[in-house]
């Protein structure tokens, strides 16, 4: 029997379904909660569903990304494992990097399916879950202190919140500013010549920053409200397939 | 219902999702933790515990400053229910942080708020469920899926989730608050440009250029306040 044979077979899909499973019916609660306490306060229940379509079309797409992560680690760690891995707790980002660094600590030249033993999984496994842990642990431990301090007790009228509302809007854009500013300088130093790096990345923003721009004009000015629910989803597909075209083109 | 009630009515909800929050997130992370022993009992083969934990040292002391650096900046975007939710169910910076916020912005929720809380939570868990159902299906249709999906024409496409993402986002965020873009947005730029090694690292850079955008959103609303006061 070989390794991805044992890594792959039905106890081991047992374990790992199980506790995506559970995580799965974790989100139901909390969905269902978090809609009756809407109802109860006496939110637009439209508001509401308006919400949890633009959430569903926003996530459909970078979830297919993470997918190709998932297919991208079973070669080497089976199929069961990324995927509890990728559904749960996990990042894509995060997961290739300590898989990898694991491996190696574990005297594997390189994460694959040649040099893995059935003690190597295990120790890579417990690795990948004890690097990321400590969102969940933190949360545990401080979060209800945490946000009563800054004062995210939550008031049911919905007033001005000030700064802190602002501030957590600077703090996107921060986010957003890092990674276009990656994009930049990628483009800029990332080759051997000053503007000789890759651009994609930032043609792509550029791209879905436009189809963005496009669906924010028929909301507004054209009166078509329901494109803002499809807008950021729709915004990125555009990105995505103007990446197929350039690589095409180029 | 009148205000009192209503606050009331939001006070208990809101005590109870601390609860059911911290009781799924140490049996998720018990799971999780667990599992590694539970598939060694299956492969016959225990993990290496000294070896987990010198890789610890080499590789997940890293982790372990962003994951703390994610909670405190994470937490009061996301609120009580929608936190434990993401924590659990992870992919923060690429899917979660921008999900949540623009619901958010869609229904004029603030920061801090029981609607906040409400939308939050329903976008995260709506979020998550969609994840899961999309890996689970193509779990079941690896086969089928796997050539279209790893097909050479279609990888540019998922090479660029991420940047598709911030494009979209950035028009959105930067129209209306272009004042406190533009700084973050040219330091950061230039920082990448003259240290190209620092890409590598982007997920720590958004600390600085954060900090910065807070930073002059203070500064303008200080300034507007004096104005509204003189």
């Amino acid at each position: 029997m070989t390794i991805l044979s044992q890594l792959n077979s039905p106890p081991v899909y047992a374990v790992c379904g199980g506790i995506v499973a559970f995580v799965a019916a974790v989100c139901v609660v909390f969905l269902v909660r978090a809609w009756r306490a809407g109802v109860a306060l006496g939110m637009d229940k439209a508001k509401m569903r308006r919400v949890i379509t633009s959430s569903v079309t926003f996530t459909v797409l970078p979830s297919v990304g993470i997918l190709l992560g998932v297919i991208a680690l079973s070669g080497s760690l089976g199929t069961p494992w990324p995927w509890l891995r990728l559904s749960v707790v996990g990042a894509l980002h995060y997961e290739t990097q300590v898989a990898q660094a694991a491996a190696e600590q574990v005297g594997m030249s390189a994460l694959s399916a040649a040099e893995m033993t059935p003690r190597a999984f295990t120790t890579i496994a417990l690795l990948m879950s004890v690097c990321i842990m400590w969102g969940m642990l933190l949360s545990t431990l401080f979060s209800k202190r945490y946000l009563k301090k800054l004062g995210g007790g939550g008031s049911s009228g919905g007033g001005a919140a000030g700064f802190g509302d602002r501030a957590m809007t600077a703090m996107f854009i921060g986010l957003i500013c890092a990674y276009l500013g990656s994009y930049i300088g990628t483009f800029v130093s990332g080759g051997s010549f000053p503007f000789n790096g890759d651009w994609s990345p930032l043609a792509v923003a550029g791209v879905s920053a436009l189809t963005m721009a496009g669906c924010v004009y028929l909301s507004e000015k054209k009166g078509l409200a329901w494109v803002e629910s499809f807008s950021i989803a729709g915004s990125m597909l555009v990105g995505m397939a103007a990446a197929v075209l350039l690589r095409l083109w180029a | 219902m009148n205000e009192q009630e209503r606050q009331a009515a939001f006070d208990r909800y809101n005590e109870r999702t601390h609860a059911i929050g911290r009781v799924v997130s140490v049996a998720t992370l018990i799971l999780l933790v667990g599992a590694p022993f539970a598939l060694g009992a299956i492969l016959g083969a225990m993990p290496d515990v000294g070896a987990v934990a010198r890789s610890f040292l080499s590789v997940g002391l890293v982790w372990m400053v962003s994951g703390v650096a994610e909670y405190l900046i994470y937490t009061p975007m996301l609120g009580a229910g929608g936190g434990y939710l993401a924590f659990i169910t992870g992919n923060l910076i690429n899917m979660k942080i921008p999900c949540a916020i623009s619901a958010r912005d869609m229904v004029g929720a603030k920061t801090g708020t029981a609607e906040n809380e409400v939308i939050s939570t329903l976008s995260i868990a709506a979020s998550s469920l969609v994840t899961i159902l999309v890996l689970a299906l193509g779990v079941l249709l690896l086969v089928p899926l796997q050539p279209i999906l790893q097909s050479e024409a279609l990888q540019p496409a998922f090479a660029n989730v991420v940047p598709a993402l911030f494009g979209a986002m950035a028009y959105k965020y930067f129209r209306g608050n272009m004042k406190i873009a533009i700084t973050p947005l040219a330091v950061m730029s230039l920082l990448f440009v003259l240290v190209p090694s620092l890409t590598g690292s982007t997920s720590f850079m958004i600390i600085p250029s954060g900090a910065m955008a807070i930073a002059i959103t203070w500064f303008l609303y200080r300034y507007e306040r004096k104005s509204s006061d003189t």
